[in-house]
């Protein structure tokens, strides 16, 4: 009899009888939901945050820090730099003859959270090209500050984790209370953060130097040049990057991070859940033992009922993996999350539940294996005069 | 006591089963150890937080500006209820590249009264003060960089002018000092003075932060709107809160520490839940007639439910106490296994969390033989001992 077609009508009378051995099977259903429900429900959290911060990242756009600034926030770039920077090859020009570019600035501001507490928002400045520069840019209510007055625009989710941030309320600057005439999105992290006029926040924060400049670049090709013509100017110290990249890099630092700890504890659960499924196969064997004689008996494999008893332990696992990825994803998919001071969507895209399924396979492949050659190897006189 | 040996000889009836139970129990309470022991670590921070303590820094503008001017510390001083002040600076940078950060905070002579419960002797401080490139790190950081006292330690900030125009500092190591459990990433601290005096004149007389203690700790969080109300109209506004405020709640990044950790630790709990109650009913099941057995001998309904509650811990509380070792045990590795440079607390295996873990493991075994010891109160004893259940 051909191997698949035994494997096949081993597999499924042996499926039949799960029923009989029900609850003792639905330990590595439980255990798989388990394991996954929290690994996918802690990789929500980097994959949101990593893809906010690779959507605000545009390979057409350069941004330029000082050397060595690990964020905009410990970059800094004096008024005579940022007229060098803006007027190297390689910017994309404006109808009017001007390079699109906008030297920035960045702060964070204090605010409270939702729950009170004390953390900070991104008050990002955009002068004349803030807008040219972003596409992606557009107001959802209100209006645009007005260049020169004390005046801000907040992105559309920076209320759900902080408070006083919708149109009419005002933020506690230096000088006084500043109006919020206005809500933007950029479908990014920007969505996040507080926008003002860029020389009128900076008077206000007395802040003399900007933090980065932001360029869109002629072609995409013209990066190299620029970059040149920057790292080449004994005047400057910058590093100029892709925005792109930009962003990936400061992704980097904290998807390890998040990935240790997700991985780490999802690893534990999935060493006990292993134990688990151990214990319901080699009591499914047991269980089984006179009618896999009997197969064995009438002329079926070693191999069919080995491969049965690891089909059955992967038949548990993959929809426990299942159901733990759907719960994860009914409960954070698309649910607003925030870390320190971005603000972001959680999700568990297919790629996440995907590796869901790999883990269970992994899983009952590991814990049926076992039990399998135990099945496999029990002499059949024995098992079947056994009681 | 005198049931021990009948529960011994059913636990080990199925020595596979009860190995296997006893290992996925084990590593539930590992989690567990780790996830409590976690968030046991931010209670630690909160009550080792001083009430007495404050900080203050500029409210606007970050580490890159220069700092706001000493003088607000003069000002501070002045100011009724303040009993002593102290200055910091930051030296941001890195090791050789900028992937290895390095953050050293500078502190002058008044630090040792604002951090006196910093595990740093007398002896420490004084030969700190003697040395003016002398530093101090924690055993982590010295770990970190592979550093021995006596060694030199040079880094890179380009944040922080130097007079010279370099910008590469030399400093060297005269102690390291135990870890503090507030301080995750652990520390290394300088002279204020010498870092000063390095820059160019016009960066001078800079300071990122001060850090204060108040005379009475009743006091501190009215001493803090204080002094929040004293520069608000200043040109340089502060944000000043308490030590204790700053540490109390469990808040990571924004994120809700204790929700997260014990969500975990409860789906290892269900998970094992699901594993122990399913290996006591069926070991109730298989051996019916056997109880039945016992109960016409004698035996009491409330002995039968000591004997199976007792068949039911001896995996959960074995497996508790072994698994909370464990995290114990790895508690104390992981510096080493995670990425440097990011400011997770190590998880704490207190007491508490022990007595936690025995809670939950007891719990576990209750819940477990509920369903079990109920069928076999209700068993009709001849029907079970003719086995036809």
């Amino acid at each position: 009899m051909n191997i698949l077609r035994q494997i096949r009508i081993v597999s499924l009378i042996n499926f039949k009888s799960v029923r009989l051995r029900l609850w003792r099977s639905l330990v590595i259903v439980v255990g798989m939901t388990c394991v996954i429900g929290v690994l996918l429900s802690m990789l929500s959290l980097t994959k949101g945050m990593q893809k906010a911060y690779l959507d605000t990242g545009d390979p057409g756009r350069a941004l330029v820090v000082s050397t060595g600034a690990q964020s905009e926030g410990n970059s800094s770039i004096s008024r005579d730099k940022a007229r060098i920077i803006m007027d190297a090859p390689g910017i994309a020009k404006a109808p009017d003859g001007s390079p699109i570019a906008d030297p920035g600035m960045n702060t964070g501001i204090p605010l409270a959270r939702l729950n009170g507490r004390k953390s900070y928002i991104n008050l990002r400045g955009f002068g004349p090209k803030g807008v040219m520069l972003r596409p992606e840019f557009h107001m959802v209510s209100g209006r645009m500050f007005r260049p020169g007055t004390r005046e801000l625009i907040v992105g559309i989710t920076a209320k759900t984790q902080f408070q006083g941030m919708t149109v009419g309320d005002k933020v506690i600057l230096p000088d006084g209370e500043w109006p919020i005439v206005g809500s933007f999105t950029t479908g990014d992290l920007l969505d996040g953060q507080l926008i003002g006029d860029t020389e009128t926040v900076m008077k206000a924060i007395r802040k003399s130097s900007y933090n980065s400049v932001l360029v869109r670049l002629e072609t995409p090709q013209s990066f190299a040049a620029f970059k040149k013509a920057l790292t080449t100017n004994p005047a400057l110290s910058v590093d100029p990057i892709l925005q792109s990249d930009w962003y990936k890099k400061l992704s980097e630092g904290f998807s390890t991070f998040f990935n240790v700890i997700a991985y780490g504890i999802g690893g534990i659960m999935a060493i006990g859940a292993l134990f688990g499924c151990l214990n319901t196969m080699y009591a499914a064997v047991a269980a089984r033992e006179r009618e896999i004689a009997t197969l064995r008996a009438i002329g079926y494999g070693a191999v069919a009922v080995a491969a049965s008893v690891i089909l059955e332990a992967m038949a548990l696992a993959v929809p426990g993996a299942l159901i733990g990825a759907g719960l994860a994803w009914l409960a954070y998919d698309g649910a607003q999350g925030s870390f320190n001071s971005s603000i972001f969507k959680l999700t568990v895209p297919p790629a996440l539940i995907g590796m869901a399924i790999v883990w269970a396979v992994a899983v009952a492949l590991l814990g049926g294996l076992l039990p399998s050659i135990r099945a496999a190897r029990r002499p059949v006189v024995e098992a079947l005069r056994a009681t | 006591m005198k049931y021990l040996p009948l529960v011994w000889t059913a636990v080990m009836r199925t020595p596979m089963r009860t190995i296997l139970t006893l290992l996925s129990v084990t590593v539930a309470f590992t989690l567990f150890g780790l996830m409590i022991g976690l968030n046991a670590t931010f209670d630690l921070v909160a009550d080792r937080a001083r009430a007495d303590r404050i900080f203050t820094e500029p409210r606007f503008g970050g580490i890159a500006d220069n700092g706001m001017p000493i003088a607000i510390a003069r000002k501070i001083a002045a100011m009724p209820g303040v009993k002593v002040v102290t200055a910091v600076n930051f030296v941001p940078g890195y090791v050789q590249d900028p992937k290895h950060p390095v953050f050293l905070v500078m502190l002058d002579g008044n630090a040792e009264k604002v951090v006196e419960d910093w595990p740093i002797s007398p002896q420490v401080w004084s030969a700190l003060r003697n040395d003016r490139t002398g530093i101090v790190m924690s055993k982590s950081q010295a770990q970190r960089w592979h550093k021995k006292v006596g060694d030199t330690f040079t880094m890179i900030s380009k944040a922080v002018r130097r007079a010279d125009g370099q910008n590469s500092w030399t400093f060297k190591l005269i102690a390291i000092g135990d870890d503090i459990a507030e301080q995750t990433n652990g520390y290394v601290f300088g002279n204020y003075d010498y870092i000063d005096k390095a820059k160019p004149v016009a960066d001078q007389g800079k300071v990122n932060e001060i850090d204060l203690l108040a005379n009475d700790p009743a006091t501190a969080p009215e001493l803090a709107q204080r002094i929040d109300r004293a520069f608000a109209n200043s040109a340089t506004p502060l944000q000043t809160t308490t030590d204790k405020m700053a540490r109390s709640g469990k808040d990571f990044g924004g994120l809700d520490v204790k929700a997260i950790t014990h969500g975990i630790a409860l789906a290892g709990m269900f998970m094992v839940l699901f594993l122990t109650g399913n290996g006591i009913a069926e070991s109730v099941r298989e051996r019916f007639a056997e109880f039945a057995t016992l109960k016409t001998i004698g035996f009491s309904d409330r002995s039968v439910t000591v004997m199976v509650v007792l068949e039911a811990a001896l995996p959960c509380v074995l497996g508790g106490a072994l698994g909370v070792g464990i995290a114990a045990l790895l508690a104390r590795q992981l510096p080493g296994l995670m990425p440097p440079g990011f400011g997770l607390p190590l998880p704490t295996v207190s007491p508490l969390v022990m007595v936690w873990a025995a809670v939950s493991a007891f719990a576990v075994a209750l819940l477990s033989a509920a369903l079990p010891i109920l069928r076999l109160t209700r068993m009709d004893i001849a029907t079970a001992l003719s086995g036809r259940t």
